[in-house]
């Protein structure tokens, strides 16, 4: 007997359930900690968040260096001793710059909590930027970035960063060879006491958090304050270029990467949700339209998608591929043709029942343990936004219709605005 | 603790459950025991390119991913040399879904021609964009061949010629179905909010009906020693040269594995192994360096690679790698350092059991090689290594004549 006798079975409703809220503490200088105390294994993630991304540099590089360089050693520890520290203890740490903010993420073993956080208040809080070990990462990282311009991945990327926020912005500007020959340790020095300041911090826990975290985190960080340097506002502006169409030439190359999107609303607008379901139809998922022309029908690409994502300053969208060179063209004439579709046809009743079921089962993965937990909440927190958020998204994915699918289309995909850039 | 159940159906699947409450999901993966090491030497790439193909449907679900969608599920899946391993998370109240989904691609594939045609140049374009679009894309291209002479890992799963891929017919593609795909040769795992069951409820309602069949004997030829230094070098357009390093090691069961796991943690375990912490931070010779296993069944390698800061020569990097390796053959590590390298076991042990996939997929795995209590205590395994097992093995395995080398140099001037 065959299974295909068998019918399929009923899908029932996705419930996304009740969020757990965080929990939050107050240590004594001010600095939020947001407590998530959920987990089955003894373990936990602290996230340190600081606004000291690169949003907030003078010059490209900075906000990343000054954070790679806070584990090169401190007042009490040198490099290899604090790296030795961390692993005998069994941590996993991850130091991190972003667009708008930097920080580290450690997960540690709980019985040795006390010592991580001892370390953490060193690396975050007594850095020492020593000009040996600087001067050693900043050749390693021109080395690295040598390999990353070989990719066409990146070069695309990057000159899509460059062409929609322009080349006067940290969003947008690029890295040069000359950039890592600027950096001494006093901008960074100026960088760290500027940034990473009590008042400037904010503390995520998540996992089976012992009982003592409160305390302890108390008696590291709750005595650390802002230091009183004025800080000029920044004056850059974002900009998009005015050139929308630009190839970075990569000879040899056997694929060109593709490129194609523009600036738009970010997670504070209200059409976000909205915006972020139509994105899933056009490329978000495995059986986006995209993927379905372009990869399983065409076979033009190993994969294709397109995203939706946000910065504090601006959001952006961006479809991205890499397709062999004889069908790159093919494959971006495609790519404005199921955007016009999307502007032009309401999407049919089965693909929307499709895409609203997996965004909602995707929403429960979001929350599925504490650490999907605290990132989740942290994607709101940074944009002083809270899990209504969660609510209003999981509203919006039952009740979206096909005329607001082709409305938004019309409004946030017009081609003539999309920046459209290939390497290869 | 992970506590699981197992079980067989009259088919041969064999059933492993673990129940994690506290996850809203359950998580399901089948793991089938066929790999890249199960192919033609004339005809590679078709155990990854088949399962490209498992996702082209059947007679009676023609597209794989929209129920599952429908469902709120999520999947994807992988081929390495040993196995092919699908998965798929999806909300409690759906997982019935994917029983049905599976069962259904295990019972029978509907071949096409257009899907076949589609994902032979999917795969192509895969193949360019991880190897041979990529700076350094080809070195373990180079390698492996270097290594192995006979045994099928000599290849990689990608294919050992773009023509291969291209040149498969249906034929081929059915005959490595029937011969591969069955109950009986395939583990069915199941992780989250499932209670042991249901899952054997499921299982047997779903399953049990899918007919055994006879699986092609795996009759692979044995590696022989080497017994020479083997060396290559080859010129690239790359901005950094790099140094490739391969050593021939036990099978994925055998005792030594564990200690060369560790061995590797000790070398490349984090910032403070050793080779980053002399080579990268001390004499600044690789702007990065690394060391790992293959983790392959069959005797697998110990693989290592660095890429060299501009202006360094390639033999003094290469002579400075083994003086690192010969202290490890002379000298006791400290005890502080091997109590370090079992501690990071034991806490990427624990990260691993906090999502609920990894355990599917470890549990799954750990069956495979006949020991699924090993998502327990593989720990201890680690645990009764010894200072004085780090230096035989290192002895008995680290040596030039075991060896295969890859001077991957920079043709680049500027």
């Amino acid at each position: 007997m065959s299974n295909s006798y068998r019918n399929q079975p009923t899908v029932r409703n996705i419930d996304l359930g009740k969020i757990p809220e965080p929990r939050l503490f107050i240590l004594r200088n001010g600095v939020p900690v947001y407590l998530i105390n959920a987990g089955t294994e003894d373990i936990v993630r602290m996230e340190f968040i600081f606004g000291a991304g690169n949003k907030l540099e003078d010059l490209p590089l900075v906000a990343s260096s000054t954070n790679m360089m806070l584990s090169e050693g401190s007042r009490n520890f040198t490099a290899t001793e604090l790296n030795r520290l961390l692993d005998y203890y069994g941590t996993f740490y991850n130091l991190a710059a972003e667009k708008d903010r930097a920080g580290i993420v450690v997960i540690l073993i709980n019985r040795h909590l006390e010592k991580i956080l001892e370390l953490v208040r060193e690396i975050l809080f007594r850095p020492l930027f020593p000009v040996k070990e600087l001067n050693a990462l900043m050749k390693k990282r021109l080395s690295w970035y040598r390999i990353n311009c070989d990719k066409v991945h990146v070069l695309a990327t990057d000159q899509f960063f460059e062409s929609i926020f322009g080349k006067r912005h940290p969003y947008g500007r690029k890295v040069h060879e000359d950039d890592f020959s600027k950096i001494h340790p006093s901008l960074l020095m100026d960088f760290h006491s500027k940034y990473y300041t009590s008042g400037n911090m904010a503390v995520i826990v998540s996992g089976k958090i012992p009982r003592q975290t409160t305390n302890l985190l108390n008696s590291f960080f709750g005595d650390i304050f802002n230091n009183n340097i004025y800080i000029e506002q920044a004056r850059n502006q974002l900009k998009g270029e005015a050139t929308k169409k630009v190839n970075v030439n990569k000879p040899g190359a056997l694929q060109s990467a593709i490129r194609i999107g523009s600036p738009t609303i970010n997670k504070r607008h209200p059409d976000y949700p909205g915006l972020k379901i139509l994105n899933m139809i056009l490329g978000g998922y495995f059986s986006s339209r995209l993927m379905k022309n372009i990869r399983e029908d065409k076979g033009y690409t190993y994969g294709i998608s397109s995203s939706v994502s946000s910065f504090d300053l601006s959001g952006f969208k961006m479809i991205s591929a890499e397709v062999s060179k004889k069908n790159t063209q093919k494959a971006i004439d495609e790519i404005y043709r199921e955007i016009r579709l999307l502007q032009t046809e309401p999407v049919g009743k089965d693909e929307l029942d499709v895409v609203r079921n997996y965004m909602l089962g995707e929403m429960v993965r979001m929350f599925d343990g504490p650490f999907a937990i605290a990132e989740s909440f942290k994607s709101v927190w940074e944009f002083d936004l809270d899990n209504s958020y969660y609510y209003r998204f999981a509203d919006k994915i039952k009740t979206i219709g096909p005329d607001e699918i082709t409305s938004l289309a019309q409004t946030y995909y017009n081609i003539d605005e999309l920046y459209e850039i290939t390497a290869g | 603790m992970i506590k699981f159940y197992r079980f067989s159906l009259e088919n041969g699947l064999r059933v492993l459950v673990h129940e994690d409450k506290s996850s809203p999901l359950v998580a399901m993966n089948i793991l089938y025991d066929v790999g890249s090491r199960d192919e033609n030497p004339e005809s590679t790439g078709l155990a990854h390119l088949f399962e490209h193909l498992m996702f082209g449907g059947t007679s009676a679900i023609p597209d794989y991913d929209k129920p599952l969608q429908l469902a709120g599920g999520e999947n994807n899946a992988f081929t390495n040399s040993d196995i092919t391993d699908y998965y798929l998370t999806v909300p409690e109240t759906n997982i019935e879904t994917g029983f049905w989904l599976e069962s259904d691609r295990m019972s029978g594939l509907d071949f096409s021609h257009k899907n076949l045609e589609t994902q032979k140049s999917v795969v192509i374009e895969e193949f360019y964009q991880r190897y041979l679009n990529q700076p350094y894309g080809d070195a373990m291209l180079l390698l492996k061949p270097m290594a192995y002479k006979i045994h099928p890992y000599r290849w990689m799963t990608i294919g050992r010629d773009i023509s291969h891929v291209e040149n498969v017919n249906l034929d081929e593609v059915k005959d490595f179905f029937y011969s591969h795909y069955a109950p009986n040769n395939a583990i069915l795992t199941l992780t989250g909010n499932i209670s042991p069951d249901r899952a054997f409820m499921l299982a047997n309602k779903w399953f049990s009906t899918v007919s055994k069949r006879m699986i092609k004997p795996r009759k692979l030829p044995e590696e022989p020693v080497q017994n020479e230094e083997r060396r290559m070098t080859v010129e690239r357009d790359v901005p950094a040269t790099a140094l490739y390093k391969g050593w021939h090691i036990g099978k994925r069961d055998s005792k030594d594995y564990y200690v060369l796991d560790l061995i590797t943690d000790l070398l490349a375990g984090g910032e403070s192994g050793r080779l980053y912490t002399k080579l990268v931070r001390e004499k600044k010779l690789f702007s990065e360096i690394n060391a790992y296993l293959t983790s392959d069944i069959d005797p697998g390698m110990v693989i290592l690679y660095g890429r060299l800061m501009k202006g360094i020569d390639i033999q003094y990097a290469e002579e400075s790698v083994n003086k690192i390796l010969s202290n490890l053959k002379e000298r006791y590590p400290a005890e502080k350092e091997m109590e370090k390298v079992k501690n990071k076991f034991e806490s990427s042990t624990i990260l691993s059991n906090t999502n609920i996939l990894n355990k599917a997929m470890n549990i799954s795995f750990y069956e495979l090689l006949g020991n699924p209590d090993l998502i327990n205590n593989e720990v201890d395994e680690y645990k009764k290594t010894d200072r004085k097992m780090v230096a035989e093995v290192s002895q008995k395995f680290l040596i030039p004549t075991n060896c295969s080398t890859l001077y991957y140099i920079s043709t680049r001037k500027d």
